[in-house]
């Protein structure tokens, strides 16, 4: 066998954003030996650029909320295909993970009467968020950083992971290397955890970073285990959408919870044209009311503006293509209106939403304290991923766990907004504690030399290719052509046309060259990277083309009603013997009658 | 008479020019250093005509379109481009920034981009940043305190208590300020630098946190703390508005009080 740098762990940790670091902190607090493994700095992860807040029903600011209604409220925003057992856990737990981070030091704004201040957020009934303004991501993953430095975990950063390794059925470790230098490293452990977040950089309009390219995905993929739920990936209703080179940037929800409201370009407030049956009963259905709510005030109904965002995103995509849109293909927000209702409106304003505040003006030279922004769509959420014991986070492959957005299960059809950032908690303790469970009880697997060498030819392929085609126009390609064709709206021949480009520009991959060496080569990482994003385009390409129906976020043009068949069902992905995609339509559990009976109370 | 001169290998040379296409309608000229250890060649300043018709109004969006269309061998760090998560840190026009939160049309005349000053290269704009983590480790920036009185409950924080965090947590990392500061680039092995102090005094500040005296303690240092002039540029270059000197005097008077 080569030489490679080697590594040996109880437990790794693949990603360090909000789950990788809760699990490894928690498996380093079971007692074993945690390396964590992240593709760029620490702190800089994903984790970091979300804004709204944390959904757990703490009842700090409205002692009606308890885990029954967050449970209700998580499944309905799911369509029910969500895994009932996950969003009991999540509903029940959240608020200690919260709390846990407050003891480890983490900020939150507050009550008046010192209390973790929540904030309205679309679709959970109470107040729920707890939040610090809107950078509560910067602070949940500085807390969990320094919990983890405290702890004492063997960091490995900007090293990136090519493969998972296999000991007959079960993974024992995984192989990459290391961006600074180009050095490949061989990692053994008893356990691995992925969490490696999203794929939006599949898409050409996302709010995702740079990371998000579906690392997690495919590597579980390709180890053997099962996906799920993949056709279900969630555009955020409110990106940026001008100037182009910010195009996507997200706009978080808590605008709508400070008070802000959609217009379209006659002024209407076109979502009270559209609310959905489900959704009716605790609905506003005029602008009095709404404005009521975002106050406070417990007998007001929810504005429309906070519906689900998949209906959201449709409705502005309704009023955009029908010529109601904004001069840029948008409509607008507008949070600068409260000044009709309240005294001193532009300071609330900035400090209730600093970070949107200073995003807008920074990057598009707009006042939002007073002038309304442009918003339209943007590739947010994956809510599939590897399908997992909802109580442990094992995937179907003995040895691997996954956490946090790479995982599926909770969200259903459609996440909730503050919902990720409990799911990360929630998932990622769990996840490591049983991680670290499993890898007390295994001893390192063995090693084929042969995958190792494999992998390494492969990675190295495209400096043998100098002077071919570079990895960029491929990747622009791709994320052109899956905006297009597997979108916000889908239909069936569009989908097939995605495959075929999706063949043609998995030849091109095979042909990209990069010039120069291994030592910090972003061109060469995107080489590598390319592969994941085909991996995962196609994958939710072909779950797409079998949800023969519209539910949740994915919403089908030539299906364009729920289908009450499709809705006792998941899709499950895994990779076949012949190395194609696989797809089979399995079962939901039926679920427990005392869950059941919550949903029927909660209607 | 003494006579100082640089290594040899530091000296920047005159690199490769790469004019903008002919379409181009407005352009600028980028001078980016580029450095690569593996070649043995001193670091270059090549030039790059950018087409601003065809380019987003940000330095960031300058680099990415040189990098994707005309020099893929071009390294930087970036993650979110919206000014939260600080990987594209860099020295654009003599002042340390973030790429993607300084407008191109900011700088009159040719745009310079170098890496954050004083730090080991890694390549390009790619600083070694492994200092800073380890001296933020140094301080501790975990809360120290009994556990939470009520069970299942979380501490109690007031409002007021909670805005004196405003500012010092508000701090992304991104070593902008400690990279511009002279008493650093002298001394950055034993003195903690304005972004570590200013998330040492987070927790000084911090109504929850029980060990501020030992916190005072460990600071209480010729070197950690006192190699702090009050030069301010720390303050002046904060990409997000920040005051790390005024954090550092917070805690020089702290010490001073208590003696």
């Amino acid at each position: 066998m080569a030489e490679y740098l080697t590594h040996e762990h109880d437990v790794l940790v693949i990603g360090a954003g909000g789950a990788g670091l809760r699990a490894a902190v928690e498996a380093s607090a079971a007692g074993v030996k945690v390396a964590l493994v992240s593709k760029s700095l620490l702190g800089k992860a994903h984790t970091v650029m979300a804004e709204g807040g944390i959904a757990a029903a703490l009842a700090d600011v409205d002692d009606r909320d308890n885990w029954r209604v967050h449970f209700a409220d998580t499944m309905r925003g799911g369509q029910y295909v969500n895994s009932w057992r996950m969003a009991e856990l999540h509903a029940k737990e959240a608020p200690a993970r919260v709390r846990e981070l407050e003891a480890w030091g983490a900020v939150f704004d507050r009550t008046v009467d010192g209390r973790i201040l929540q904030r309205n957020f679309g679709g959970h009934r109470y107040p729920r968020l707890a939040h610090v303004g809107d950078r509560t991501g910067l602070e949940m993953i500085r807390t969990l950083q320094d919990h983890g430095i405290h702890l004492g975990l063997d960091v490995f950063m900007e090293h990136t992971i090519l493969i998972l390794l296999k000991d007959g059925d079960r993974v024992v470790g995984a192989f990459g290397y290391d961006r600074e230098r180009g050095r490949f490293h061989l990692f053994r452990a008893k356990a691995v955890v992925l969490a490696t977040g999203g794929v939006g950089r599949a898409y050409k309009i996302t709010s995702n970073s740079w990371e998000y390219t579906g690392d997690g995905h495919s590597l579980a993929y390709h180890a053997g285990a099962a996906l799920t739920d993949m056709e279900f990936l969630q555009f955020h209703p409110t990106g940026m959408i001008w100037p182009p080179s910010v195009r996507g940037l997200l706009i978080t929800e808590a605008v709508r919870g400070e008070g802000g409201v959609l217009r379209n370009k006659d002024g209407r407030r076109f979502m009270f044209d559209d609310i959905p049956p489900l959704y009716a009963n605790q609905t506003a259905d005029n602008e009095e009311e709404g404005w009521r709510y975002v106050q406070g005030d417990k007998n007001a109904r929810r504005p429309p503006d906070l519906l689900t965002r998949d209906h959201v995103a449709r409705c502005i995509r309704r009023e955009v293509r029908e010529g109601r849109g904004s001069p840029h293909g948008g409509v607008f927000l507008d949070i600068a209106w409260i000044k009709e209702k309240i005294p001193n409106a532009a300071e609330h304003i900035k400090k209730k939403l600093p970070s949107m505040y200073h995003q807008f003006k920074q990057l598009a030279d707009i006042d939002i304290t007073q002038v309304p922004m442009e918003v339209g769509p943007t590739t947010h959420y994956m809510m599939g991923g590897v399908r997992v014991d909802p109580d442990s986070q094992m995937a179907s492959v003995p040895g691997l766990f996954a956490a946090g957005e790479c995982a599926a299960g909770l969200h259903g059809a459609n996440r909730l907004g503050g919902n990720s950032l409990s799911d990360l908690v929630v998932f990622g303790k769990r996840a490591g504690e049983y991680a670290a469970r499993f890898a007390k009880n295994n001893s390192l697997g063995k090693v084929n030399p042969e995958q190792l060498a494999v992998a390494e030819r492969g990675a190295l392929k495209p400096f043998e290719r100098e002077g071919a085609e570079g990895p960029y126009a491929v990747q622009y390609a791709l994320q052109a052509m899956m905006q297009d064709l597997v979108g916000i709206v889908r239909q069936e021949q569009e989908m097939l046309q995605a495959l075929d480009h999706i063949q043609e520009l998995k030849a091109r991959t095979g042909r990209v060259g990069v010039s120069g060496h291994r030592e910090y080569n972003n061109s060469w990482h995107t080489a590598i990277d390319l592969n994941n994003l085909l991996t995962v385009s196609e994958i939710i390409t072909r779950a797409a083309l079998e949800r023969k129906e519209s539910r949740g976020a994915h919403f089908r043009e030539d299906y364009p009603a729920k289908d009450e068949q499709f809705g006792q069902l998941n899709i499950v992905i895994q990779k076949g013997a012949d190395g194609e995609v696989q797809l089979r339509r399995e079962p939901i559990p039926p679920m427990p009658a005392e869950l059941k009976q919550i949903i029927q109370e909660m209607k | 008479m003494v006579e100082f001169a640089l290594p040899k290998n530091s000296r920047v040379t005159p690199g490769k020019k790469h004019p903008a296409p002919e379409t181009a309608t407005s352009t600028k000229t980028f001078e980016v250093y580029r450095y690569d250890p593996n070649s043995g060649e001193n670091p270059r300043l090549d030039s790059y005509e950018v087409d601003l018709g065809s380019c987003g109004p940000m330095v960031l969006d300058a680099l990415l379109k040189i990098k994707n269309e005309v020099d893929s061998t071009l390294t930087l760090r970036r993650s979110c481009r919206e000014g939260i998560c600080g990987s594209c840190a860099m020295n654009i026009d003599g002042t340390n920034t973030l790429a993607c939160l300084k407008p191109i049309g900011e700088v009159s005349g040719k745009v310079r981009v170098y890496p954050l000053p004083h730090m080991p290269v890694v390549k390009d704009l790619v600083p070694d940043l492994s200092q800073v983590y380890r001296q933020y480790a140094s301080i501790e920036p975990w809360m120290k305190a009994a556990p939470p009185a009520e069970a299942d409950r979380e501490r109690r924080q007031s409002p007021e208590d909670r805005a004196k965090l405003d500012g010092p947590s508000d701090c992304i990392l991104c070593a902008c300020c400690s990279t511009a500061c002279p008493s650093y680039w002298w001394n950055g092995d034993r003195y903690l630098g304005p972004a570590v102090l200013l998330q040492a005094y987070r927790w000084i500040a911090d109504s929850r946190d029980e060990a501020s005296d030992e916190r005072l303690s460990d600071l209480d240092d010729t070197f950690k703390l006192y190699r702090c002039h009050t030069i301010m540029n720390c303050t002046k270059t904060c990409p997000k508005g920040l005051n790390p000197a005024q954090a550092i005097g917070e805690i020089k008077k702290l010490i001073a009080s208590r003696e």
